[in-house]
């Protein structure tokens, strides 16, 4: 069948990390949005949450679309991994690397699991462990007043700014967006679209570490 | 001309089923004008001399053209020169002393056959796989009657400057054979000649490429940066658009 010969070959397996990737940075802008009114005020942030939550199904739809998109995206990428090191790590005697910054993209596996590492911790302590009388504007500044919970939350901010700086035009490259016209705009755009979340979500964890009484 | 001596360490493998391993040879006197093969001829002459078994290496026009030469010269495809082949690398760009490091291309999908040379007939397949293309016969056409803009033309000819000798799998990280088989379906989807099959061509080549045991593209640009035709990796990104159009409004099943 032609759908399952996409999802089995090489090249469809690469559209499914990009489509889901593009939708994972799709759900952080959302979620950038929306902490904007941590700056705003205790308050308001609090409203925003309870006026979140007062659509339950709006929620539940947002959870387990969530959920499919970074379990298909880890799958697939764990997947993609096993299969790229059945070339072998070492089978030069001599190894050279000619082109730019291979970094970022040789340690896509490496910060995507340090991710979903800092992904469980944040929903854990956020959505999963407050209890129903906890204000969630409360246990957001409970927790990132203490210096190392915040140090945790820049690390993975870090991670995500150091995947997103390969796979921004990766992505784009996958889905077969590579132009003259618009490549030194994409180039520009994979440094400033992973810096903004790197700086924004950094900004949140700071202000909250400096502010005692939030 | 100045001539230079040289410490070399080459991936000595029998047959294809043998162990191999890295033998030191030394070489004098290599004239900084002579290319990199006919430097391994020199030590080839040395070697058949002492009754050792020569270091087989591909090679045919010997003028970057046909594809047949290469092997990894201290960690590079084809060496440390941009845009060239092995053939076309000279001695020059090597220094009195030196010690090169020589090794066959790599690849699950290029067994090898012995010491630097190996199988590249998987790309052979791959074409195979690409089927046929229409062209029409009969009387000679009207000069003008098929137009193809000059740009167009242009970024045919720089896919179809392919040699296929296999530099881009061989410096992959995941082997994989994306810049090569992009190449070929390029040509001929910006060809006005290619259209007829266009959809089948592009699926049918990437199952074959799959098939081989080539992998996946993780977007490197290694392949693009070790080219010796300078093929650029916007072919790859024609091939996904040529993948995803085929796979999704092709009329096969
Ligand atoms: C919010 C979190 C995440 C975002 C926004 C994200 C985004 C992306 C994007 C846009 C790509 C490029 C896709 C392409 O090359 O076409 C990618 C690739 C990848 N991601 Fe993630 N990702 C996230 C989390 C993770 C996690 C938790 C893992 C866990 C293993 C992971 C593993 C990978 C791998 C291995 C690749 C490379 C696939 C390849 O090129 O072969 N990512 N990611
Ligand atoms: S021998 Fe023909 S390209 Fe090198």
């Amino acid at each position: 069948m032609w759908f399952v010969r996409f999802l089995t070959s090489s090249i469809g397996k690469k559209m499914v990390m990009a489509v889901t990737g593009l939708c994972l940075i799709l759900f952080l802008c959302v979620h950038a949005a929306g902490n904007v009114t941590i700056f705003v005020g205790s308050a308001v942030f609090q409203g925003y949450a309870e006026n979140l939550h007062s659509h339950p199904v709006i929620v539940f739809i947002f959870r387990v679309g969530l959920l499919a998109l970074f379990l298909i995206h880890i799958g697939v990428g764990l997947l993609l991994w096993q299969e790229g090191r059945k070339e072998g790590k070492n089978r030069y005697v001599v190894n050279t690397w000619v082109s730019k910054n291979p970094y970022a993209m040789s340690t896509m596996p490496y910060t995507g699991l340090f991710i979903l590492f800092f992904v469980l911790i944040h929903v854990f302590g956020f959505a999963v462990a407050p209890t129903h009388d906890q204000m969630i504007s409360h246990v957001i500044d409970d927790a990132l007043s203490n210096f190392f919970y915040v140090l945790l939350y820049l690390a993975g901010f870090a991670a995500l700014f150091i995947h997103l700086s390969h796979g921004f035009w990766s992505m784009l490259q996958t889905v077969g967006i590579n132009h003259p016209r618009y490549n030194t705009l994409i180039a520009r755009a994979t440094w400033v679209v992973p810096g903004g979340f790197l700086c924004f979500f950094s900004l949140i964890a700071l202000y909250l570490l400096t502010t005692s009484t939030y | 001309m100045s001539e230079i001596n040289l410490t070399l360490k080459i991936w000595r493998q029998p047959n294809a089923e043998a162990e191999g391993k890295v033998e030191t040879y030394s070489v004098e006197n290599i004239s900084t004008d002579s290319s990199f093969l006919e430097m391994l001829d020199v030590l080839n002459e040395k070697l058949t001399h002492e009754g050792v078994d020569p270091v087989a290496f591909d090679h045919d026009c010997r003028e970057g053209i046909c594809g047949m030469c290469g092997a990894v010269v201290n960690g590079v495809a084809h060496g440390p020169e941009k845009e060239t082949t092995l053939c076309q690398l000279h001695m020059r760009h090597f220094k009195n002393g030196d010690t090169i490091v020589i090794e066959p291309f790599r690849s699950r999908a290029f067994p090898i056959y012995k010491d630097l040379m190996i199988d590249r007939s998987a790309f052979d397949r791959i074409i195979q796989a690409g089927g046929y293309t229409n062209v029409n016969t009969g009387g000679t056409p009207d000069a003008n009657s098929v137009r193809i803009s000059s740009q167009q033309l242009e970024l045919a000819m720089d896919a179809a400057a392919c040699i296929g000798c296999g530099a881009c799998v061989a410096s992959c990280p995941n082997g994989s054979a994306m810049l090569f088989t992009s190449a070929k379906v390029s040509q001929l989807a910006l060809l006005p000649q290619g259209q007829v099959e266009r959809k089948e061509r592009a699926q049918a080549m990437v199952q074959c490429m799959d098939g081989e045991g080539f992998g996946h593209c993780t977007n490197t640009k290694e392949c693009e940066a070790v080219c010796p035709k300078g093929i650029s990796i916007s072919n790859i990104a024609r091939l996904n658009r040529e993948f995803l159009k085929g796979i999704f409004t092709g009329r096969d099943d």
